[in-house]
Parts: C-alpha cells; sequence; structure tokens
C-alpha cells in the first residue's frame, strides 16, 4: 500500500525534469501571499503557492474556492490586490505578451471559438500571435483534430470545439500551460486521449496546472493543490492522492470508546468517534480492518463499507504526513 | 509578422468573405441610390445649394459608412462576447485593448471602399460631376468623420447582448438613416424632427460633405456633434471595459 509521502516544499521527483528543455532558472511561478477580493468578498485570501519549471499540477477544490480567480491572476486578467504574483520570472501580463504561457479557460457560454470561421484558418491566426509557433501537423495530431480543421466552427460539438480550443492553447509552444477544467465537455475517448498527450507534453518539460472537480484526473498529477476559502488547505504528490482514492469508510456501532485501540487497527488513517457509540474509521484497507477488528474483540455491529470522500481523505493522508512538523495545514 | 497585423488581417477578411455583410453594406447604399434618384424632385436643388442627385449621393456614402461600420462592429463583437471567443484572445501575446482597437480600425477600412463605391455610382449614374480634387477631399472627408460610426458599432457590439445586437443594429441604422435626413432632405421635415436630425451624428456627417460639394465652410459645430459621439461612446466602452476587467472577465 502506497504510503503517504512527504509535503510539496519536497524537491520534484527524478526524472520529471525534462530531456528536451534546458532547465531555467526560476519557479515557473509563484504566489506570494496574493490577496484579491471582489468588493467586500476576499476571493484570494494571502495565498502562497510556488510550482516549479516541469511540474503537472492539479487545482483541487469547490466551486467558489478561489481557484479560478487564483487562475486569473497568473493568466494577468486580474491583478492581486495585494501581495505578488511572479509568472515565469516576470509579471503574469508580460509573460502572457512574451507567449510563454498557454491557457483554455473554462467557458460559460458557447465555445469560446469566432462564429462562421473555419477551425484552419482560426488556428492559422492565433499560430501568428506568437514568435515560436508549433508547426501544425503537430498541433492537429496533439489536439486530435485532424477531421476538423475545415469545420465551421459554430458547428462543432462540445467536445470537438474543447478539442479545437486545446490546439489554441498550444498553438503557441508554451512552457507553462493552465488548463481549466479541460475535459469537462469530452466523452470517455477523447478524455482519454487528451490525458496521454498532458502525459505526453509534461515528460517534455512543460509545467502543466489543471483545474479539475474529477479525481481520477488529478491522478495524472505529479503535485495536488487543494484550494478552499482563497488559501491552500493541501499540497502533497499526486501519489498521496492516489492512496486517497483506495481509502475505505468503515462505520459501525460499539460500545468502546477508547480511542487508541481504533486507531492501532491494520490499515487505519484516521478515526472518529461519534456520539452514542457511533465510530467512523478511514481505513486504507478495508479488509485487513475488518480482519483486525475481528480479531481485538471489540464488540461492534450494523457495520457499513463505503468510499471515503476524496478530498476529506487526501486531507487526512497530508494531515498525517505532516504530524509532528509545524505546516500550515489546518 | 507582428501579432496585431496577424490578427487585424484575420479580422479584415473575415469580414469580407460575409456574405451578408457585403450584401447589406454594398447593396443597401447602391440600392437606395438608384431608387431615389428618380424621385420626382430629382430635378430639385436641395437647400438652394446642390443638387438633389450630388446630396444624394453623399447622403448614401453616409449611410453607406454607417451601415458598413455598425455591421463591422456591432453583432460579431457580442457574439464573440458571448462564445468566450474575446476572452480567449486576453490569453494570448495580442495586447489587451488589441481586441477592441482592432474592431475600430477594420471598421474604418471597410468604410473607404463604400464611401469610394457610391461616389463611383453617383459619378457614373447620377452624373454628378466631381473634379478630381473633389473625390479626394469629398472621400477623406467622409472616411475619417465616420470614425463614430465606427466607435458605435463596437459600442453596441459591447453593451447589448448578443441575440439583441443583430435586431439593434438594424434599427440603429435606419433611424440614424430616416431621422438624420439620409432619405429626406432635412429642410422638408416637419419642425421636430428637424430639431431630432441636429441631434444624431448622421445628419452632421451628411451635412458636412454637403457643405464641401456646395462650397460651403465645413461648420465647426458639425465637426463638435461628431466628435462628441465619438468620444462619449469611447468613454463608455472604456468604463464597460474596465469594470470587466476588474471582475476578470474582459
Amino acid at each position: 500500500m502506497l504510503q503517504p509521502v512527504g509535503r510539496s516544499d519536497d524537491p520534484a521527483p527524478p526524472g520529471v525534469r525534462p530531456p528536451t528543455r534546458p532547465p531555467a532558472a526560476g519557479p515557473a511561478f509563484r504566489f506570494d501571499r496574493a490577496v484579491h477580493r471582489y468588493g467586500a468578498t476576499v476571493a484570494v485570501d494571502r495565498l502562497s503557492l510556488q510550482v516549479e519549471r516541469g511540474e503537472k499540477v492539479a487545482l483541487l477544490g469547490p466551486n467558489g474556492a478561489g481557484k479560478s480567480t487564483s487562475i486569473a491572476m497568473l493568466l494577468g486578467l486580474l491583478d492581486a490586490n495585494e501581495g505578488s504574483i511572479e509568472v515565469m520570472g516576470t509579471t503574469p501580463r508580460r509573460a502572457m505578451a512574451q507567449g510563454v504561457v498557454g491557457a483554455m479557460l473554462q467557458q460559460a457560454t458557447g465555445n469560446g471559438l469566432p462564429h462562421g470561421e473555419r477551425v484552419g484558418t482560426v488556428l492559422e491566426m492565433v499560430r501568428r500571435l506568437y514568435r515560436h509557433p508549433a508547426p501544425v501537423e503537430q498541433l492537429v495530431r496533439r489536439a486530435g483534430i485532424e477531421a476538423l480543421l475545415g469545420r465551421q466552427t459554430q458547428r462543432l460539438s462540445g467536445g470537438q470545439a474543447q478539442r479545437v480550443r486545446f490546439a489554441v492553447a498550444i498553438a503557441g509552444n508554451p512552457e507553462l500551460l493552465f488548463l481549466d477544467e479541460p475535459t469537462a465537455a469530452m466523452d470517455i475517448d477523447a478524455r482519454r486521449a487528451f490525458w496521454e498527450v498532458i502525459d505526453e507534453l509534461g515528460r517534455q518539460g512543460l509545467t502543466i496546472v489543471f483545474a479539475t472537480h474529477h479525481m481520477e484526473e488529478a491522478e495524472h498529477a505529479d503535485r495536488v493543490v487543494v484550494i478552499n476559502h482563497g488559501r491552500v488547505v493541501a499540497d502533497g504528490p499526486g501519489a498521496t492522492l492516489k492512496a486517497a482514492v483506495a481509502i475505505r469508510r468503515l462505520r459501525f456501532a460499539t460500545t468502546c470508546t477508547d480511542q487508541a485501540r481504533f486507531d492501532r487497527l491494520d490499515g487505519v488513517t484516521d478515526v472518529e468517534l461519534r456520539g452514542g457509540g457511533g465510530v467512523i474509521l478511514n481505513s486504507l484497507d478495508a479488509d485487513a480492518t475488518v480482519c483486525d477488528l475481528v480479531r481485538s474483540g471489540i464488540g461492534f455491529r450494523d457495520l457499513e463499507v463505503t468510499g471515503a470522500r476524496l478530498e476529506e481523505a487526501f486531507l487526512a493522508l497530508i494531515r498525517q504526513a505532516d504530524a509532528g512538523t509545524t505546516g500550515e495545514v489546518p | 509578422m507582428n501579432p496585431l497585423a496577424a490578427f487585424g488581417r484575420f479580422e479584415l477578411f473575415r469580414l469580407l468573405r460575409s456574405w451578408r455583410f457585403l450584401a447589406v453594406t454594398v447593396g443597401f447604399p447602391v440600392i437606395f441610390y438608384m431608387l431615389f434618384l428618380s424621385d420626382h424632385s430629382a430635378r430639385k436643388v436641395i437647400d438652394g445649394t446642390v443638387p438633389w442627385r450630388e446630396y444624394l449621393m453623399v447622403s448614401m456614402c453616409s449611410f453607406g459608412a454607417l451601415v458598413a461600420a455598425l455591421n463591422a462592429g456591432g453583432t460579431r463583437l457580442a457574439s464573440e462576447r458571448a462564445t468566450g471567443w474575446a476572452r480567449q484572445l486576453r490569453v494570448t501575446p495580442l495586447p489587451p485593448w488589441s481586441y477592441v482597437g482592432t474592431k475600430v480600425a477594420v471598421s474604418m477600412v471597410v468604410v473607404l471602399p463604400v464611401v469610394l463605391l457610391v461616389e463611383l455610382v453617383g459619378t457614373t449614374f447620377g452624373g454628378v460631376p466631381l473634379s478630381p480634387a473633389e473625390w479626394f477631399e469629398l472621400t477623406a472627408l467622409l472616411w475619417l468623420t465616420a470614425l463614430p460610426f465606427a466607435v458605435l458599432g463596437v459600442f453596441v457590439g459591447f453593451l447589448v447582448h448578443a441575440e439583441t445586437a443583430y435586431p439593434v443594429v438594424t434599427v440603429l441604422m435606419f433611424v440614424l438613416g430616416y431621422f438624420g435626413g439620409l432619405f429626406t432632405p432635412v429642410s422638408s421635415m416637419p419642425g421636430a424632427l428637424q430639431t431630432t436630425a441636429r441631434l444624431l451624428p448622421s445628419y452632421h456627417h451628411a451635412t458636412l460633405g454637403v457643405a464641401l460639394l456646395a462650397g460651403h465652410g465645413l461648420g465647426a459645430s458639425h465637426w463638435l456633434v461628431l466628435a462628441g459621439y465619438a468620444v462619449v461612446l469611447a468613454l463608455v466602452i472604456v468604463l464597460k471595459y474596465r469594470r470587466e476587467e476588474s471582475r476578470g472577465l474582459a
């Protein structure tokens, strides 16, 4: 079973750095106690986060947690009211103007493309906006849009438009790529193909940051950052999340109220004693925990095993890994 | 190629490939010129200054400029803002203001051939005698003073919802055309309508052109009204843009 590993401040695992790009100095981006307010609402609250070049980071968090605002700040669409943000060694806007950043934004309405135009023409124009554009054949292959180049943009399905927007995002051969809910409208096949390309880009040393609601997609990341209430609440390696996916929640009634006895059971990561004899255990290995529970002689009834809520499980693992250190994780 | 040039070229060709745009901008002023030329008042001299065929030629230049600018800016801009394309362009190396700026510039570019075309129709079918110098001066005047129309097009695209932009553009085209005296000389309108006409940029645009042909002075009041429209509309666009930008939506 995977063991929870240390926090984000650890250097990236070996082999992540690309052979194709020379290692550049400085982080890909850095938030330093950045704040953004919409009127009286604080969307991003003294957020500090540093991402190194070549990292592949998943941003998780509920809606309204500050994810999209953070991404908008990184892209230079919003300014920090306080604190600072640095992207590729400069300001977000300058990094954007230099063409080293690519982004695929979330679409509230419409498909994000100009209507009445062929896909190929749009892509050709976008490439011309950059100094070092990616070759068309490469873009077309990576985005899987061979059959779409001659199509009118307004005739694309949601998933097709999303693939075209992905091609637009990588048209400038960016060093840093942001993807906000990139697969929302894709079918399963398109999704799989998309993640293969992302993994390929990651191997080439691109820094990739994506926001997602799909936990299984977050597993494509080397590092997972959970944002809530405008701050980083958890930050750990992707492997920790993978372990969290395996976590099960065991719930039963018992007369035993000795927390230490539950803590010692095989596989248990988290114990919660509820009033009225209810106990909830999070376990990395539910089968082993149940066997051990029987062996321990603790009386129990009404046992129920379910999947754990992933974000909670992830947080629990991060907390466990942090135990004894003075992390800022609550 | 420079990013701005690449984007400008894309925008221009996009517009010129649109059959609807070409049909409306070329068709309306030219067809109206032909239709109204044979009007019973055709032999009249308007306000004792210029013959009807010349007055109508200038009016249709104004109308053509108005139609071209509104259709180039308004409907497309509204739709591109709704579909998220405008926002996608913000995350490219294009400078933040270049999207709106290019829309105004491209509108101005397409206004020029429309003005030239109506002048051509006026001198051939209408028999308007224009010396090369007059051609040049009239074209330059009507083209440069079409700026408020270009800004108005972008204004509509910026403030009106995508679904209502098309009807709004159509209504504006005919309201500014009719009440601005582009179809009927303002002097033959009832008093109240004459006052209304003086509030509209279309009236002042055409009046400048007529004054040039009549050899009158180009009154400062016309310039002021036209500049006022351009400045006020541009200011509203800037404010709206700033507000959206502060919310990360621009």
